[in-house]
């Protein structure tokens, strides 16, 4: 085996996908596997770690296997199923287009095309690696013919510490109950339905609850739209919007919370869900896409997201202590529960079953395409 | 109840059964209701700026799927006349945008006309030079709607008076049900007094105030009464100058305007005419309820006294206004009791 390399649209700082890729990466260069990043899109913040993916043409050498960092539409998709080399795709979940098509269509057109580009490169990937089983029954549906379940591997457990000063600025706020959402300003994530519940908390159970939400916009117009309701809400004073947070930062934000609202309509894995827990912070959410599977019992599940049902099962649950404690209790177990502390060996061990000619460390060597054909050498 | 999702539960929470799409939110109270959509109306899809961004994108970026359609139903037949953002500044400009835009159309295709002659060099030079004009265009206009609405204040964010119309509650009623057979728009909503006898006597209300707290507490207070009163009367959280503009025309027999007609600058005092103009029935009845100048200084903070963009006219100026707007014969009532004012005109007369 020479080389096991990584291709991604783009590789971001404090974005999953990139956290998770670079990680994959430092892993695999532990272990003394030749990998490098390849992108579409230079990112300035991470262009020292990246190469231009035409840029593997010169590099490529026999025995080396591709590893797709697949969550949205990119000319790399029909490159790399042109290339020689066993393909995996990594999945990440592609982001239903309908969510974007009411603010930018530019965006949805982008993600219809990824589907397409899911649909064309599933059938003749060597391995689908779905970082959920909501994610890997995409690639199954998709043609992947062999799939696998191993998480994201760039969830840190323990978590690191938080910052000092920012944690406590944040402890002498005064003020009710702390809510916090972590997520992407992106329309799946459905921040306007977390901004409408603390709305009805103030107005019934809580009048001092507040929220910061934690997240980079990924569409303005979605973004513009979330200060504007939050201001006709008259929230202007109890909501915090910030983003590029250090890890540190970001730790300060969970330690200081008294509850993660997260109401996304649509989750292909949820880090943050993860994140709050290894830092005992009670966890609401909406059971959508892979969030079930990864709460687990750990968490309030919520099988609908009205404000006034929102509000009422935050206030219960702040209520409740014995019940908070037992969920905090059994979401410092999710990780281990989940694989999160072997995700990153079990990821080199599937790529190394592929370059070595079996699937994986079950050694089954029968892996055969959509199609039947044996996968590529 | 808490619970685990069943797992026919979808998504995106839509349900669907028997090829019948139910929206999860039509199991919601209207209280909650009126919060979401409020925040769906302020979407971009269909408004100029998502149709312009969308347009200069397909001309000036590779095609994402060649050959294949996209989610783009094409331009709507009401293009120009929807959708033009919820601000004065946006729905000005926008109309400067349409303006150009169909001039630019009409030159761009006579243009290609002539081009069929030249070469392909000067096909491409002037395709390029095309597209830099109407990048250009796009800048300027950016450039013009953050100079007028620098701050984008919401009502909902200022400490806004409370205009006590209660005084006119009763002759409201009266002029509403004047043409009860059709639906009365009563905005903003003050205290709930007004809406509430206008909905006692018998006539359909169409609420709208742009702040979640009124709508929450007048929704809850409509809805939930022992006696609702007349069926079919909606709370809307939307500015109301917006929410008249979804409205088909000749289809309301009275408008009642509070708030919204003090803070307003002129432009958008003028456009609440107008749309609420449109919106009258022959017969109608347009009830401006103005806050005294002197009252509305005393009640306001310094903040909304400072960033408003508008204060409350004298009813003699109102009636100009209404003059002017093509609605001559208004009458000042002066308040039985209170500081509010009321300038009553028929419309269509």
């Amino acid at each position: 085996m020479t080389g096991i390399h990584l291709f991604v649209p783009m590789l971001h700082r404090r974005d999953a996908v990139g956290e998770h890729t670079r990680s994959l990466r430092d892993r695999l260069v532990a272990e003394g596997v030749e990998c490098r990043i390849y992108i579409e899109t230079p990112d300035p913040d991470t262009v020292d770690e990246t190469r231009p993916y035409r840029e593997y043409e010169a590099d490529a050498r026999p025995g080396d296997v591709l590893v797709y960092q697949m969550a949205t539409r990119s000319d790399m998709t029909a490159w790399l199923k042109g290339r020689p080399e066993p393909v995996v795709i990594n999945y990440h979940s592609i982001t239903p287009a309908e969510y974007f098509i009411p603010w930018n269509n530019w965006i949805a057109r982008h993600q219809v095309a990824a589907t397409l580009d899911l649909a064309a490169l599933a059938p003749v990937a060597a391995l689908g690696i779905g970082v959920s089983e909501f994610d890997a029954e995409e690639l199954r549906q998709a043609g992947c013919a062999d799939v696998r379940v191993i998480p994201v591997a760039n969830v840190r457990v323990p978590p690191p510490p938080p910052d000092p000063e920012v944690l406590a600025t944040l402890e002498r706020a005064t003020g009710g109950p702390r809510w916090l959402s972590v997520g992407r300003l992106a329309p799946n994530k459905g921040h306007e339905d977390t901004l409408a519940a603390l709305f009805v908390a103030r107005a019934t159970t809580a009048p001092a609850a507040r929220l910061t939400i934690v997240g980079s916009p990924t569409e303005q117009s979605y973004a513009r739209a979330l200060h504007r309701f939050t201001g006709a809400l008259g929230l202007t004073g109890a909501v915090t919007f910030t983003s590029r947070l250090s890890d540190a930062e970001l730790s300060a934000q969970y330690a200081a919370a008294d509850v993660l609202v997260m109401l996304s309509a649509h989750e292909g894995f949820g880090v943050p869900l993860l994140e709050a827990m290894c830092h005992g912070l009670p966890v609401v959410a909406y059971a959508s896409g892979a969030v079930p599977e990864v709460v687990g019992g750990a968490g309030v599940l919520l099988d609908e997201r009205g404000p006034r049902r929102v509000a009422d099962e935050v206030a219960a649950l702040l209520a409740d202590d014995d019940r908070r404690e037992a969920l905090v209790a059994a979401g410092r177990d999710r990780p281990a529960a989940l694989g999160l502390d072997r995700a990153a060996s079990d990821l080199v061990a599937a790529l190394r079953g592929v370059a070595e000619g079996t699937t994986g460390p079950s050694g089954d060597a029968t892996a055969t395409t959509a199609a039947g054909a044996p996968v590529r050498p | 109840m808490v619970s685990e999702p069943d797992a026919g539960s979808t998504v995106t929470g839509d349900g669907d059964e028997d090829g019948v799409t139910v929206d999860p939110r039509d199991a919601l109270p209207a209280d909650e209701r009126a919060l979401l959509e409020a925040f769906d109306r302020l979407r971009p899809q269909g408004t100029l700026r998502w149709n312009f961004d969308d347009a200069v994108r397909r001309l000036t970026e590779p095609p994402v799927m060649p050959g294949r359609s996209a989610p783009w139903g094409g331009l709507p037949a009401d293009l120009w006349e929807r959708g033009r953002g919820t601000r004065a500044s946006e729905r000005v400009l926008g109309d400067v945008v349409k303006i150009v835009a169909q001039e630019l159309a009409e030159y761009t295709d006579q243009a290609v006309e002539e081009s069929r002659g030249l070469s392909d060099q000067s096909v491409a030079e002037f395709r390029h030079a095309t597209l830099d004009a109407i990048r250009f265009l796009s800048s300027r206009v950016d450039r013009l709607e953050a100079a007028l609405d620098p701050l984008g204040i919401e009502a909902g964010e200022l400490a806004l008076p409370v205009v006590d119309a209660s005084a006119w509650a009763e002759r409201a009623a009266a002029w509403a049900g004047a043409r009860g057979d059709l639906p009365a728009v009563v905005g903003e909503l003050g205290t709930d007094e007004l809406v509430t006898r206008v909905a006692d006597a018998g006539v359909t209300v169409d609420a709208v105030d742009p702040r979640g707290a009124v709508v929450w507490a007048a929704t809850a207070s409509l809805t939930e009464r022992p006696d609702p009163g007349s069926a079919g009367t909606t709370v809307t959280m939307a500015e109301v100058v917006d929410h008249l503009r979804t409205l088909p025309a000749d289809s309301r027999g009275c408008v009642i305007l509070s708030g919204c007609v003090d803070r307003a600058g002129l432009p958008g005092k003028v456009e609440l005419v107008d749309e609420s103009v449109r919106v009258l029935a022959r017969g109608g009845t347009l009830v401006l309820l103005a806050t005294d100048q002197g009252a509305w200084d005393a009640a306001l903070d310094p903040v909304g006294r400072d960033l408003l963009p508008g204060r409350p006219l004298h009813p003699e100026a109102w009636q100009t206004v209404l003059t002017h707007r093509g609605v001559p014969g208004s009458v000042w009532l002066t308040a039985p009791s209170g500081t509010v004012h009321a300038v009553v005109a028929e419309v269509g007369r």
